[in-house]
């Protein structure tokens, strides 16, 4: 029986597996994965969630808008842009490079194109009369004819721009017109990556300083326990705060990068797995098999990395669940205090974006509901399986 | 007592130094002068600033200055962005207006949360107590942020609207006590809500581990009141981990209080912090910090002393 059978009929993964409401927590945790990993590959381009591609806070499931929207998405969408293409001295040149996400001008001569603009220009002329549009049935009339004028300067879409473009609208869009959906998307890659390499490098930081802690003790205990008491004396947030504050370089030189966010969560976050690890190995040092292997002759290494520490994989697994939400919890803080993620979206920023563009207050709740439903799932799989983790190798623990 | 207490602190005394330094060199990573001084100044000016304002020193130098002042409680020193405001001016206007909001939080968020935790642990298993952990779930995997926002457009716009006059302000703040429901109750409330989440699993849990006690057993077949059980036996003897949750809540809720002061334009504790960070205000930062920890291992502290009042079993050595 291989190794990984023994771990999988093991009377505690047996007891996590029963547990079906964990089983679905684990599903939906392996689907995140598979969406961060092939976000890693580069499936999805830069350009599905940086780039345009509609009008600002357009609503998503394709729901209609109210006339003054409508009105607004016609005129802002390609009438204008094809209008300034046309004006310029090179027009194919200048209409080829026009384009929204994945429409394109339509491959028509610039005459036509110029007559169509023309027209919806002179219907446009003729809105503007109207003082409200939704009530009146001549204005949704002219409405109506103005939208499919302007809608004749667009290239049909087919295949796979065709998919990419009702997918990017797909949960509408946000005040700068990109496509909720792919930010929300894009941010699992940024979550999980922020998420897994603080929650590995600080479970390997505490269990090692925990255990040598726990079983060396002296001196060395003493040490380790002053600096997690040293760390864990200032609040969370306030150290987190200033360590991204000090490592982040600001002005001209300022770059696009995670490593802040990294630094400010390993140094913070190590601490509860190291005071659990301690304890756990204070136990076990007094436990007769430990005894018998120092009897036997075993170096303090070959009993602390051999006996010990395998022994605490429990807690590490425990605390490994734990720290990814407490990770991805405090991205969205750090993104909303202007020092977390930068350069990529992330549902920290989203939600940030969401509140200081006053979105909220007027009622569009697309780009807030997206980021925070997509980021519920997530930490809601690992709060569960955080749970069943601990009923399973840990029923004792508060 | 006061043998254990001095001891204490004589133990926290490394590690408060150690904060200071910690902050302190975290911070040397930055330098602030040329964010200061903006794009257009000189190699001499930037200089003749960093000399001003005391960054040329080693850091070993200007540790030792700073822990001086800290230690003789002297916060007389001025804002490097605003001249004129001294740190002990600006801890005097934020301390009052972060406990205003804190202190109310935590005690409410405790009250309500170990009563829940008492309903859900007498009705263990019960398809109430699982909607009440479930929903503690539920309400844990939503972040922060999502509930400030969300409070404040519905508590502050909507029910504005509603009732076509403001109940709670959108945004900012005034001094007074009869000014504190306008301005401080909404953004309590959401603190309560927030960490209610977290409170509730964990007195349940630490009543459910009471309920399983012997002495329990004991008062049931006695024929003692449930009530009597509930809120006399359990809750007295579930009183340890109350107060360690409460203290090691208490600085939680400064750093709760951090974005509710942001997002509310409170100008308290963390608000006076945030500033000092985007302002660059190196003595702000460091005195806030330390001052941060300073409380926190006072209520450490506390929080033993506390154990012996309330558990005549517990003794302090």
């Amino acid at each position: 029986m291989s190794k990984l059978q023994r771990i999988l009929n093991s009377r505690e993964a047996r007891k996590l597996f029963r547990d079906k409401i964990a089983v679905v927590a684990l599903v939906l945790i392996a689907g995140y994965l598979l969406i961060a990993l092939l976000l890693m590959c580069g499936v999805l381009p830069p350009k599905a969630y940086a780039d345009v591609v509609g009008p600002s806070n357009s609503r998503g499931l394709f729901l209609s808008e109210n006339a003054e929207k409508r009105y607004e998405i016609a005129r802002t969408a390609m009438l204008g842009k094809v209008k300034r293409a046309l004006q310029r001295e090179d027009v194919e040149v200048a209409l080829d490079e026009v384009h929204l996400g994945w429409l394109r001008v339509a491959e028509k001569p610039p005459e036509e194109l110029k007559s169509i603009v023309e027209e919806s220009l002179e219907l446009q002329r003729q809105l503007k009369a109207f003082e409200r549009l939704d009530d009146d049935p001549d204005a949704k009339a002219l409405l109506t004819a103005f939208e499919q004028k302007t809608n004749q300067l667009v290239a049909p879409l087919s295949g796979a721009d065709y998919f990419m473009h009702n997918a990017a609208l797909l949960l509408g869009t946000d005040a700068q017109g990109r496509s909720i959906l792919f930010r929300a998307l894009y941010s699992i890659k940024v979550a999980i990556q922020i998420g897994v390499v603080t929650a590995l490098v600080c479970v390997l930081i505490g269990a090692l300083l925990g255990s040598a802690a726990g079983y060396f003790g002296g001196w060395v205990d003493y040490v380790v326990v002053w600096l997690y008491t040293t760390f864990s004396s200032i609040p969370n947030l306030v150290l987190l705060v200033i360590i991204a504050y000090a490592f982040t370089t600001s002005g001209s030189d300022a770059k696009d990068t995670l490593l802040p966010v990294y630094i400010a969560f390993c140094a913070t976050f190590w601490i509860g797995t190291c005071r659990v690890v301690r304890g756990e190995t204070l136990k076990l040092k007094q436990m007769e098999y430990v005894q018998a292997a120092k009897t036997a002759g075993f170096g303090s290494f070959r009993v602390l990395f051999r006996h010990i520490l395998p022994n605490t994989s429990h807690l590490m697994l425990i605390n490994f669940s734990l720290l990814l939400i407490g990770a991805i919890k405090s991205e969205v803080i750090l993104s909303y205090l202007g020092l977390g993620v930068k350069g990529q979206p992330s549902w920290g920023l989203m939600i940030r974006d969401a509140g200081n563009n006053g979105d909220v207050m007027t009622g569009f709740f697309w780009q807030i509901g997206t980021a925070t439903a997509f980021m519920f799932v997530l930490v809601l799989a690992f709060n569960i399986l955080s749970d069943a983790l601990q009923d399973a190798f840990d029923p004792k623990h508060l | 007592m006061w043998a254990f207490v001095f001891r204490r602190v004589i133990y926290n005394i490394p590690v408060f130094l150690a904060i200071v330094f910690m902050v302190m060199w975290i911070l040397s990573y930055r330098d602030p002068v040329p964010a200061m001084m903006g794009k257009n100044a000189s190699e001499e000016e930037i200089q003749s600033k960093r000399v001003e304002l005391g960054l040329d020193k080693p850091l070993a130098e200007r540790y030792v200055t700073r822990l001086k002042e800290i230690v003789l409680l002297d916060f007389s020193q001025e804002l490097w962005t605003m001249p004129g405001l001294t740190v002990g001016e600006l801890l005097r206007q934020a301390v009052p207006i972060s406990l205003a909001l804190t202190l109310p939080a935590l005690f409410l968020t405790t009250v309500i949360s170990v009563c829940i935790g008492l309903i859900s642990a007498y009705a263990r298993g019960r398809w109430l107590d699982r909607s009440l952990v479930f929903a503690a779930v539920l309400g844990m995997s939503i972040s922060f942020l999502v509930y400030i926002i969300f409070g404040q457009y519905l508590g502050s716009y909507q029910l504005g609207r509603l009732v076509n006059r403001p109940i709670f302000a959108i945004y900012g703040y005034e001094p007074g006590i009869q000014n504190w429901a306008y301005y401080m109750l909404l953004p309590v409330m959401i603190s309560v809500i927030v960490s209610m989440g977290y409170n509730t699993r964990f007195y349940r849990a630490v009543m459910v581990e009471e309920t399983t006690q012997d002495y329990i057993t004991t008062a049931w077949s006695k024929g003692a009141t449930t009530s009597k059980i509930m809120f006399v036996h359990m809750l007295r003897n579930a009183m340890i981990p109350i107060i360690t949750r409460v203290m090691i809540t208490l600085p939680l809720l400064v750093t709760g209080s951090i974005l509710l002061e942001r997002y509310f334009g409170i100008p308290g504790m963390g608000e006076a912090l945030l500033n000092a960070i985007n302002n660059n205000d190196f003595p702000v930062i460091e005195i806030f910090s330390s001052i941060f920890a300073g409380l926190f291992i006072c209520s450490i502290i506390l929080t033993d002393v506390l154990y012996a009042v309330f558990d005549p079993r517990v003794r302090l050595q």
